[in-house]
């Protein structure tokens, strides 16, 4: 006999009430986790796009790839020897276009690479986010520094940098823009392992990402508040069935001292918390897919199947946990104190 | 034919250092078909006794001796085995399940035990239990919408009809006024008769002992007379 949906079926207004808690708490850790994906995206996916690999910054730089400078004869050296290598350059500054308007940019420069665009000088190749901003191609945008134009030759989807759209531009055209001859960082794809360079260290992608201005403090406090939220439903698993389990000591006292096994009674409190918990997760995806189609233009949310499923799949086993934990009473219960107690 | 055999009995609780010696070596048997009923002051040990045969709690000394099967000497699946499928319980409280209807706890009682019956014996088996103690008209009624002896009637019901070889009851008709008290008692003689079931029951209610086949009388944890 299903005892656990007899009994949802009859106490409706308390399961639905965990039920609504769980549906709330579980949508908005889905919102929050879409946001800080998205934020992530819009702070690195330059970099991000990018395959996994080795990241290489000068010893000085103190970790921070603007003060980052490659020796330009350690740079010929490695590129020399590793073919899919490429150096790279990044900085901040503004584009503007005819009729005066700014935007930030993040202006991207590298040595031949088949993941960085190839540009001609006097070219440029922006951020897909600009096209929807209003530039098209043929336009001439020009920057502060630089005394000619760039002519806007494509986009590039999903290339954003420092929540910046990207400026692929031309290597001499960068070092006249900022008036530097080094590049800033050498890339090494499909790279598990760092080589040792002299006067250089070696980054994984993940630590680089981290060495992003804001990415790391921007990144911290969302997953922070993620798994908050995952705790507090655990918490709430927890506390609700204990308090259940508190209310009805009586009730499994009598069971058991019936017959029924003491297995019966913690399936069934197992089938409630997936029932509820399964209940909450598919309305609050639903809703969280639906808040993604609907989400206003330019929000940075990014709220991937991957991340959904892993989330729901931490929910189940942070309910389960807490509804076992809780339970651990049940065990315990004794038919006699039970008996003893009165009617249930 | 003696069914139940209790030899020395005895249960010590243990209070810090306080050790209080509840039942102090009792020796009982019931046998086949009859109703043994316990009296005695409180805190003369009948409950306590009732609950180590109904295998709720471990003696501390002596032997609990089911159809030969020494009971203190089993593990809590076997105990818990024999409850199930060998036993019926009847308190002074009904403790019926509130989330489920009078069919329902009926069948909840064919799951504990394991019955081999299929889906449509047990329907007809609770058809003719509920017939048995005049509650068939409320098979889809839920507790909270029965009276106190109507409760007691469907934990009544919920004790016998998995066919147990041993009603335990305590105090059955404690919570009930004397006429209701009358009809549950009635009931149980009747039933445990049709069925040839041995019935150990705790009872303060004197009016209650002529129902029984036996009277066992205990005082200060001993068997007085019986």
């Amino acid at each position: 006999m299903n005892l656990a949906w007899k009994e949802m079926k009859k106490n409706k207004v308390r399961f639905m009430i965990l039920g609504s808690i769980i549906f709330l708490v579980s949508l908005l850790t889905f919102l929050i986790s879409g946001l800080a994906n998205g934020l992530s995206q819009d702070n690195a996916s330059l970099i991000k796009a990018l395959p996994d690999g080795q990241f290489y910054l000068d010893e000085d730089a103190d970790e921070t790839y603007s003060f980052s400078r490659i020796d330009k004869r350690v740079q010929a050296e490695f590129l020399h020897t590793r073919k899919d290598a490429a150096a790279i350059s990044i900085q901040m500054s503004f584009l503007s276009d005819d009729s005066g308007n700014r935007r930030s940019a993040a202006f991207v420069t590298s040595t031949a690479s088949p993941f960085f665009t190839d540009v001609k000088s006097g070219e440029i190749v922006l951020d897909g986010s600009l096209e929807e901003e209003g530039i098209k191609v043929g336009d001439t945008l020009t920057t502060a520094q630089y005394s000619g134009t760039f002519t806007v030759k494509g986009f590039a989807d999903g290339k954003k940098f420092s929540h910046a759209p990207a400026a692929y531009i031309n290597m001499e055209d960068y070092k006249d823009i900022f008036n530097v001859e080094e590049m800033q960082l050498l890339f090494l794809p499909e790279e598990d392992h760092s080589t040792d360079i002299t006067g250089m260290h070696s980054f994984s992608k993940e630590e680089f990402l981290q060495t992003i201005p804001s990415y790391s403090a921007e990144q911290l406090s969302l997953n922070m508040m993620v798994w908050f939220l995952v705790v507090i439903s655990g918490m709430l698993f927890a506390i609700f069935f204990y308090m259940m389990n508190v209310q009805k000591i009586g009730l499994y006292g009598i069971l058991k001292a019936i017959g029924v096994k003491t297995g019966t009674l913690f399936k069934m409190m197992w089938t409630q918390m997936l029932m509820i918990t399964m209940t909450a997760l598919l309305l609050s995806v639903t809703c969280s897919q639906l808040f993604t189609l609907m989400a206003p233009e330019g929000m940075p949310f990014s709220l991937t199947a991957q991340a959904t499923i892993q989330l729901s799949l931490v929910f189940l086993v942070i309910g389960f946990t807490g509804a076992t934990l809780s339970g651990i009473g049940i065990k315990k219960v004794e038919p006699l104190q039970a008996i003893q107690q009165g009617e249930v | 034919m003696a069914i139940f055999t209790m030899e020395d009995v005895k249960k010590t609780f243990t209070n810090g250092e306080v050790k209080e010696e509840v039942l102090k070596g009792i020796n009982l048997t019931l046998h086949e078909g009859e109703i043994t009923a316990l009296v005695g002051a409180s805190g003369s040990g009948k409950s306590t006794l009732l609950t180590i045969a109904a295998g709720l709690q471990p003696a501390s000394g002596g032997q609990v001796l089911f159809e030969g099967k020494n009971m203190t000497e089993m593990n809590a699946e076997q105990i818990r085995k024999i409850r199930a499928c060998r036993f019926g319980f009847v308190f002074q409280f009904a403790h019926l399940v509130p989330f489920l209807t009078v069919e329902e706890q009926l069948l909840l009682m064919f799951d504990a035990s394991e019955t081999t019956l299929k889906k449509h014996e047990q329907t007809k088996e609770i058809d003719r239990i509920l017939k048995l103690v005049g509650m068939d008209h409320r098979k889809h009624a839920y507790p909270a919408s029965l009276s106190g002896g109507e409760k007691q009637r469907i934990a009544l019901a919920r004790a016998l009809i998995h066919q147990p070889s041993v009603l335990f009851a305590d105090e059955p008709t404690a919570s009930l006024d004397s006429k209701r008290s009358r009809d549950v008692m009635r009931l149980i003689r009747e039933l445990t008769r049709t069925l040839d079931i041995t019935t150990l029951m705790v009872t303060h209610d004197e009016d209650m002992l002529t129902y029984a086949d036996h009277v066992v009388k205990m005082s200060d944890g001993l068997v007085v007379n019986g």
